[in-house]
């Protein structure tokens, strides 16, 4: 009698355990997975490749849908596309690392100029001066049929 | 792991309580039967966890509802699977619930003292209901928001508390923000907490009073022997069905994903709900009364009703359980459950049918959906709202809709619809579907785009708006649309801005903002048309040819490449060269290869036409064609514009044209030409005008060498006059006096009288030379005069032509 009740005891025991997994696992991951999701970026594409051919930083201003969970909206921002070498360029955030103001190019100093706090950045987004630690985001870019794309946060 | 729960079982008792509650004991006969209680919580608690999985990612308002629905079926990892598992869990709790009831009912269970447990058991149950109705409105799709329209209007019909009961529910004037948020309340928090609370004391009091032993009296319950505890004896068999609940749970969410309709649209009033099948017999009762009394069945009839079930156990106050002895409440329960059972079966025969596809017509709707038809026609609601709904208009013919499909435009010259040109099969399986659409008919499932439309994509006027968005942001279609999206719909029905005058003024718009032009077309859209046509001189030369080769052909929106002519040219344009209203002669196959040549031979026949051709065309028509590449077979003669010299006077003789002109007259080269196109080289007007006769000494005085690019100094044409008609200068004694003529030092004898004219009579160049005065003693020797008379001889033979014997003595003094 106490082995069968014992076995049945286990039996109950492993029902609810499986009971519990059936829903409760599926519960747990739909709430803890998202967290550990890859950042999803879009594709944009910043124009021809002729346009972006001058020794100086050209700043392109690209709009995109941006994803919010469920809530899309059009997002504006702006990125320097600086000419490195034939076939190769960097796509550099308008923001700076420092403490977020936008930043412009200058001629004069050669360098993207922060006039929050003077910080300076190279054409490739390396810091020259001021108070920024870490250079400009950078962004990844492909070519394609003569045009400028970049992956960007989504 | 053991002191933990010896400090618990000393706080709180808690440790002892739970042994005692899964020991408790249970009377002899307690079975399968008694289950479905069990299974009622497992339900509500497989409710309570999915739900509040779901709450993390659900957005209460109508803008965000359904987009969050969406996300959780697509993104959330399982979200499909545990949004499926919440609504089959709602369904099937309610038939264990009423089974449960039942089984308590039959057993008697509810007697005294267990009035209490059949009164919570009741309360749950209309609970139950209520989470049913709120929930239905949460996912804000058709089904949901049509749904609650009519619960609502149920609800506003009730007599005195009807209004009062609707608005609250509504929050508002209509179904809106208030109205989602008070269902959101309702079923996540206010109703979650009341049954909870019915749930515990419920269960409690089954524990405080033990499970009622099966068929006996209430006052013999003590002599059951209770042989069986809860567990493991009773929870193995609440286990076993517990198991067969939970794969019955999964294998209908994972086969029948709980359904999402189209995005809630309150302007679709083709959509027609359906009632779900636990209500289906209250739907068959509501029908049996007429409008004005339909209250009794949606409130009055199951008001009673629960409250009838509230009231059983003080009904029904016998000790006895036994069905045998306890007749009318079993022949009354009985009763209403068969008139239940009758009115279900009813409403499950009035439902429409399933729609029953063939193959083919299923292979149409698979066409059909990745077609996005639905993005303008709906099937009994659902869909875009641009095109017809196609469940309403009754029987199609096939043979129209084929047409219809091929050729939208035939049938109606607004339609945004875009031609379908599909291969026979797929043509003809679309046309099969959409021809066996009837009012039964239901949208099939959209598969989701990616991206999700963003709200304002649903936005009732948004067909119309959307320029604006494009206007103010035009890169942001483009991040989810690609350009032949729009073309769609444009294709056939321009946007505003591009009207008669686009195509005229379109450079100056595509040069400030490419960006709007990118935004529906791609970039080798331009290169289609400035690849083969600019309108420079190749162009003009060439656009016979390259007319010839696309021009008829069907692109750039459904437009020729005639069609693309005609918005800047009118037609008269090209008949001027191509059609109309042409005389007979250039009715000729050839005509336009051979109109030269047809010309030249009217000509010869002595009847110079060639006016005519300025009757209709203008000085620039034949330039049009007439350039560099193309000019007419008189022109291509090595001399028709310039001739060599042949003589040594220098006089080329008249070239081509020149001879051209003289023959053919005045009108000749102005059929091509313009009249000042001969001044741009001779610098006179050409032909000479009639004034010239008059006028030409004077001009040949201050313009020799002009003369002499046509005229030889023995030009015929002016010995033919001077032969007869002497210069009005050349008065009667001019030989004697020509010598003071002013017009001589220029040289003008020469135009008549050639280069040697004066040195045939002076018999030395005339006008003297520069240096005349220092050589022209060396005349005498050149002339072969010698000895010491050579001077007076010289000044006898020559020089007295002109000069008196005194005019040799201003410088040389008498011999």
């Amino acid at each position: 009698m106490m082995a069968r009740r014992r076995l049945l005891d286990i039996l109950v025991k492993l029902s609810a355990l499986a009971v519990s997994g059936v829903f409760g696992l599926p519960a747990l991951l739909a709430l803890v997975l998202p967290s550990f999701r890859k950042p999803a970026t879009v594709r944009v594409r910043l124009g021809p490749l002729s346009q972006f051919s001058a020794t100086r930083p050209v700043a392109v201003s690209v709009s995109y849908q941006k994803r919010d969970g469920w809530v899309i909206r059009s997002f504006r921002r702006t990125v320097f596309v600086s000419f490195i070498a034939p076939g190769q360029f960097k796509v550099l955030s308008n923001i700076c690392t420092h403490a977020s103001c936008a930043i412009t190019w200058d001629g004069q100093k050669n360098g993207f100029f922060c006039p929050c706090h003077d910080g300076l950045f190279g054409k490739d987004g390396r810091v020259l001066a001021g108070p920024p630690t870490r250079p400009l985001e950078e962004f990844p870019v492909q070519i394609e049929g003569g045009y400028l794309f970049v992956e960007l946060p989504a | 792991m053991s002191r933990l729960l010896t400090w618990l079982e000393r706080e709180t008792g808690l440790v002892s309580a739970w042994s005692r509650f899964w020991l408790q004991p249970l009377p002899n006969g307690v079975g399968w039967a008694h289950t479905f209680g069990a299974l009622t919580l497992l339900c509500l608690t497989v409710l309570f966890v999915t739900g509040a999985v779901l709450m993390f990612y659900y957005s209460p308002t109508p803008d965000q509802a359904y987009a969050s629905v969406q996300y959780i079926d697509h993104r959330v990892p399982f979200g499909s699977l545990i949004r499926s598992l919440h609504y089959w869990s709602a369904r099937l709790i309610v038939p264990l619930m009423v089974v449960h009831l039942l089984r308590v009912f039959l057993w008697g269970a509810y007697k005294k003292p267990r009035q209490m447990i059949w009164i919570l058991g009741v309360l749950f149950l209309v609970l139950i209901i209520g989470f049913g109705l709120t929930g239905y409105a949460l996912p804000w799709d058709q089904k949901a928001y049509w749904g609650t329209a009519v619960r609502l209007q149920i609800a506003e019909s009730l007599p005195a508390i009807g209004r009062a009961v609707a608005s609250f529910l509504r929050g508002g004037p209509e179904l809106g923000s208030l109205t989602l948020m008070r269902f959101y309340v309702l079923h996540c928090f206010l109703f979650p907490v009341l049954i909870a609370i019915l749930v515990i004391i419920h269960v409690r009091q089954v524990h405080h009073l033990g499970v009622a032993a099966p068929w006996v009296r209430v006052d013999e319950e003590d002599r059951v022997p209770k042989t069986q505890r809860l567990h493991p004896e009773h929870t193995a068999r609440i286990s076993l069905l517990a198991l067969l609940l939970t794969m019955s749970l999964l294998i209908l969410s994972t086969r029948y994903p709980a359904p999402l309709e189209p995005r809630a649209n309150p302007s679709d009033t083709a959509y027609k709900p359906h009632p779900d099948f636990y209500v289906l017999w209250l739907h068959e009762l509501i029908k049996l009364f007429p409008p004005h009394l339909e209250f009794i069945a949606s409130f009055l009839i199951p008001t009673a009703f629960i409250l009838l079930l509230v009231v059983v156990p003080f009904l029904e106050r016998s000790p006895e359980r036994v069905i045998s002895k306890r007749i009318p409440a079993i022949s009354t329960g009985l009763t209403v459950t068969f008139a239940i059972v009758v009115l279900q079966l009813k409403g499950l025969r009035a439902m429409p049918p399933e729609e029953q596809l063939t193959p083919l017509e299923r292979y149409g709707q698979e066409i059909f959906v990745q077609l996005k038809c639905y993005t303008c026609h709906g099937i009994n609601g659902g869909g875009g709202p641009v095109g017809p709904d196609l469940g309403l208009g009754g029987k199609r013919d096939s043979e129209k809709v084929r047409a219809i499909l091929e050729n939208p435009g035939s049938f109606n010259a607004h339609t945004l619809m875009p031609q379908y040109r599909l291969p026979p099969e797929q043509m003809t399986a679309l046309v099969a579907y959409i021809v066996g659409i009837g009012p039964n008919s239901r949208m099939p499932p959209i598969p989701p785009v990616d991206p999700e439309k963003p709200p304002s994509h649903f936005e009732p006027t948004w067909l119309s708006d959307h320029k604006f968005e494009v206007r103010k942001d035009p890169e942001s279609c483009n991040t989810c649309h690609r350009p032949f999206f729009c073309q769609a719909c444009h294709q056939k029905r321009l946007p505003s801005s591009h009207d008669q005058y686009w195509l005229k003024f379109h450079f100056g718009n595509a040069a400030e903002q490419p960006k709007m032009c990118q935004s529906c077309h791609d970039d080798s859209y331009c290169a289609d048309c400035h690849q083969k046509m600019r309108h420079d001189t190749a162009w003009i030369t060439d656009h016979g040819k390259a007319l010839a080769q696309w021009g008829h052909l069907t692109r750039w929106s459904e437009k020729t490449g005639l069609s693309l002519c005609y918005q800047c040219h009118t037609k008269v344009s090209c008949d001027q060269c191509h059609h109309g209203a042409v005389p007979e002669s250039h009715r000729l196959a050839d005509f336009f290869r051979r109109h030269g040549e047809l010309l030249a031979v009217k000509e010869k026949e002595g009847n110079p036409t060639r006016q005519d051709c300025t009757t209709c065309h203008s000085s620039q028509f034949c330039t049009n064609c007439h350039q560099e590449r193309a000019r007419p077979q008189s022109h291509k003669a090595s001399d028709f514009v310039w001739k060599a010299p042949n003589n040594p006077d220098g006089y080329q003789g008249k070239s081509g044209h020149a001879q051209e002109a003289l023959k053919k007259g005045e009108g000749s080269c102005q059929t091509c030409h313009q009249s000042s196109f001969c001044r741009n080289c001779h610098g006179i007007s050409l032909p000479h005008p009639r004034s010239f006769l008059s006028d030409h000494a004077r001009e040949g005085a201050s313009k020799r060498a002009l003369c002499q690019r046509c005229h030889g100094w023995t030009d015929p044409n002016c010995q033919s006059c001077h032969t007869k008609t002497r210069p009005r200068s050349h008065i009667l004694d001019y030989r004697k006096q020509h010598s003071r003529d002013p017009t001589i030092a220029s040289g003008s004898c020469q135009v008549c009288h050639g280069s040697r004219s004066c040195d045939d009579c002076h018999g030395l160049p005339m006008p003297h030379p520069p240096d005349f005065i220092h050589t022209h003693g060396d005349l005498a020797s050149q002339l072969g005069l010698k000895g010491g008379k050579r001077v007076s001889r010289l000044r006898e033979q020559i020089c007295v032509t002109c000069h008196q014997p005194s005019f040799c003595r201003r410088c040389h003094l008498p011999d």
